[in-house]
């Protein structure tokens, strides 16, 4: 399992980008994060966030566990699509 | 600042849609290019997003950012996320989105662009946009309850009980049709077919990847796929061209409906990271990555319309389907306009994600209009195709024939002047044998959407490439919608056999899911089969059905919506659900009623049963029919096709019945009634 740390990625896209190579890694990161959304993916990194901000101190989900409850969730009763 | 562009930004936009209109009005007697028609209903999704769906908004439903939304109420991190407006609006396009869109206003094109344009864009912004919003607010306004449990609290729950079953009914018909235009699209066309059959190890590798190799890489596992799906849409040809595996993937429409039918059962029983999931990202990308590529190929290529305004056939009798202009260009057209199964969606998994009541507008309203925005240029795309090619795709080879020369020769009489050379010359174009009688949409959208992109991108040479790349755009996202929609079907089935038998009920149950399954696959693969071996065609039989179930699911969304209103007392602003509903009920009653009742045999089920059983007790044969079995079995089939259509209509006035109850009880009243969420039920905190 991996050890990333609580990345709260913004997702606020009018928000000032921050200078330089770190600026362009947190866009990047935003940018991501925006796809697996639209796309229904799970995320990981926004679960995180979630965790730290509601339930800090408690334990997480491992990133496989989070993403095999996730995906069940959406998909175990059919998931919803139009014709 | 704001105001002054405003100022002068709306009525800038009216005139450039105004002036849209003009040209496609005017044009008369030469090609008008298709770009007015797309930057004309863009002008009116514009407008009517600004002041229409703000009125309603503000006034009609008044909503209350103070208001806490089941996503801030439930916040869990896994189904509730209050999202952000833009990214929750992407997702629920990318959920309502699909094949519907894409194959109405193909077929309603064979009464000239206009019609279909008009109804598209007048009835998404009266009806369809109308429904989706007011829906996704009652379901937020309700904890993010589902359509049928909504019409159980607000109307009853024999009303609830009578919406499920018609909801089943429509899931059914809907995975026959959808079904039926992969068969068509991929019968005898080895290149397609091998592409299709690649996802299915394609979604293996990319499912076991995310599980096993690097759990929960699901973006990693995507690159993958993304990569080896486009291999294999390029290594098709070479299959395709290969003198043993050419033959191979040649498959005629009978064996594609089994495997198909096969499919459905065995992929809806797997766990869904395994394939369901893979497989839906994959079609994601490819729909909107096509969609997106759609419009800028438009606006780049700028191809003139070849299909007139309006054609001959508004009087109904047409070759594509049968039925004059009213009612059935407005049920042959369903989603893009307005589509019952959008109230699922919206009803689904996007209430349970809205982070403020004001983005509502944006998601419901505006995801409708984005919708309504690809069957415009799906209707551009068959409508740039030469007229001549277009009835030839989409006319039944019992009217045509099977020969180039005798289809160019019956298309040619209707005035829509085409050779057998060019016929030939199409599908050598697009990689195919033929093009003849490849109905249910698909194959014409691709061949459209292959002469836009090609002239953009590539030449004639590319133009293989793309028609391929649209069918397996078409076909993956339509196989994901039966193996999710197989899985909804069995839930469904299985909850109402759980009423009369307990066990059947429950879903852990492995006999019983075996049963639900089974039965949810015999019941659309029946139909399939029955459009597949159709002697008449198939698609134009079942795409009706579908229609009129369809839009009479909008009806009893819409009388939701209706009750809605008047029990919060907001029956001032009635007509905002009314007059779409009225609207749907007439078209959809007429419809259905003379699909059933109808003396024409070329309308009415019940009279081409009767025609056929008649001639087949004489000991006659009709064409195309080839014996007497396959007469009975005509006959036997209309007969039921006429019974669920029956069905429908007698579901949509047993739910007029109900609305109009609940709605007197509702006006007597003097305080609001609704039964929503109160505005300060508190934030429980996350669970």
């Amino acid at each position: 399992m991996t050890t990333e740390t609580n990345t709260v990625a913004s997702l606020d896209i009018g928000e000032a980008p921050a200078s330089g190579r770190a600026g362009f890694f947190s866009r990047l990161r935003d940018v991501r994060q925006v796809c697996r959304q639209i796309f229904g993916m799970p995320d990981y990194e926004r679960y995180l966030a979630h965790a730290a901000a509601h339930h800090p101190g408690r334990p997480v989900l491992s990133r496989s566990a989070y993403c095999a409850q996730a995906i069940e969730h959406k998909y175990g009763k059919g998931g919803q699509r139009c014709c | 600042m704001n105001k002054l562009v405003s100022v002068a930004l709306w009525p800038l936009i009216a005139i450039v849609g105004a002036f849209s209109f003009a040209a496609l009005a005017l044009g008369r007697g030469e090609h008008v290019s298709a770009v007015w028609l797309v930057t004309a209903a863009l002008c009116v999704y514009f407008i009517a997003y600004r002041f229409y769906s703000r009125f309603i908004a503000n006034k009609v439903l008044r909503l209350d950012d103070t208001r806490v939304t089941p996503a801030e109420r439930h916040n869990d991190g896994m189904d509730y996320v209050p999202t952000n407006k833009y990214v929750l609006y992407g997702h629920h396009f990318a959920a309502i989105a699909g094949a519907g869109p894409l194959v109405g206003p193909v077929l309603a094109a064979q009464m000239g662009f206009l019609p279909g344009t008009l109804w598209i864009l007048v009835g998404v912004v009266l009806a369809g946009a109308v429904q989706d919003f007011i829906v996704l607010f009652a379901s937020v306004r309700r904890d993010g309850k589902s359509l049928g449990e909504m019409i159980k609290m607000e109307l009853g729950s024999a009303a609830g009980s009578i919406a499920m079953v018609g909801i089943l009914a429509i899931m059914i018909i809907i995975l026959a049709v959808l079904s039926l235009v992969v068969v068509k699209a991929l019968a005898d066309s080895p290149w397609g077919l091998f592409t299709i059959a690649a996802t299915i190890p394609i979604a293996l590798i990319m499912g076991v990847y995310m599980r096993m190799v690097r759990p929960g890489r699901v973006g990693e596992a995507s690159v993958i796929g993304v990569v080896l799906l486009m291999s294999a849409l390029i290594y098709g040809q070479t299959v395709a061209n290969d003198p043993v595996w050419g033959p191979f993937f040649t498959w005629h429409g009978t064996q594609l409906a089994w495997a198909i039918i096969i499919y459905g059962a065995v992929a809806s029983s797997l766990p869904v990271w395994l394939m369901l999931a893979p497989r839906d990202y994959l079609s994601t990308f490819l729909k909107i990555g096509t969609i997106v590529a759609l419009a800028i190929g438009i606006y780049y290529v700028a191809p003139p319309l070849a299909m007139p305004a309006t054609t001959r056939f508004i009087d109904g009798s047409g070759p594509v389907f049968s039925g004059s202009l009213f009612p059935f260009l407005f049920i042959t057209i369903a989603c893009g306009s307005v589509s019952g199964f959008h109230a699922l969606i919206s009803s689904g998994t996007t209430p349970k994600m809205v982070e403020k009541e004001s983005h509502m507008r944006l998601i419901g309203f505006g995801g409708m209009l984005t919708e309504s925005f690809v069957a415009i240029m799906a209707l551009t795309a068959a409508s740039v195709l030469d007229p001549g090619i277009y009835f030839a795709m989409n006319s039944p080879s019992a009217v045509i024939g099977t020969t180039a020369a005798n289809a160019a020769q019956v298309i040619s009489s209707w005035g829509f002047t085409i050779t057998p050379e060019m016929l030939s010359q199409t599908a050598v174009d697009i990689g195919e044998n033929s093009i003849l009688s490849r109905t249910g949409g698909a194959p014409t959208l691709a061949v459209g959407m292959a002469q836009i992109l090609g002239q953009a991108v590539g030449g004639k040479s590319m133009e293989a490439f793309w028609y391929h790349f649209a069918i397996l755009f078409e076909a993956l996202f339509i196989l994901t919608a039966v193996d999710a929609g197989t899985r909804v079907g069995r839930f469904m089935i299985q909850d109402m056999m759980g009423h009369l038998y307990r066990p059947m009920g429950d879903t852990e149950f492995l006999p019983a899911n075996l049963v639900g399954t089974g039965l949810c696959v015999a019941l659309w693969g029946y139909f399939l089969y029955q459009g597949v071996i159709d002697p008449l065609g198939g698609i134009n039989t079942l795409w009706q059905l579908f229609g009129v179930g369809n839009q009479m699911l909008a009806g009893i969304a819409l009388l939701l919506c209706t009750s809605v209103l008047v029990k919060m007392k907001r029956e001032r602003y009635v007509w905002v659900t009314l007059v779409p509903t009225v609207w749907l009920l007439i078209t959809t009653l007429t419809a259905g009623v003379q699909k059933v009742f109808s003396s024409d045999p070329r309308v009415g089920f019940i009279a081409l049963a009767r025609k056929f059983s008649t001639a087949a007790a004489e000991g006659k044969v009709l064409a195309p029919a080839k014996s007497i079995e396959e007469m009975q079995r005509v006959a036997f089939n209309n007969y039921l096709d006429a019974v669920v259509c029956g069905v429908f209509v007698l579901l949509v006035l047993a739910m007029c019945v109900f609305t109009l109850k609940i709605c007197r009880q509702a006006l007597r009243q003097a305080l609001p009634t609704a039964q929503e969420i109160p505005p300060t039920a508190n934030v429980q905190g996350a669970t």
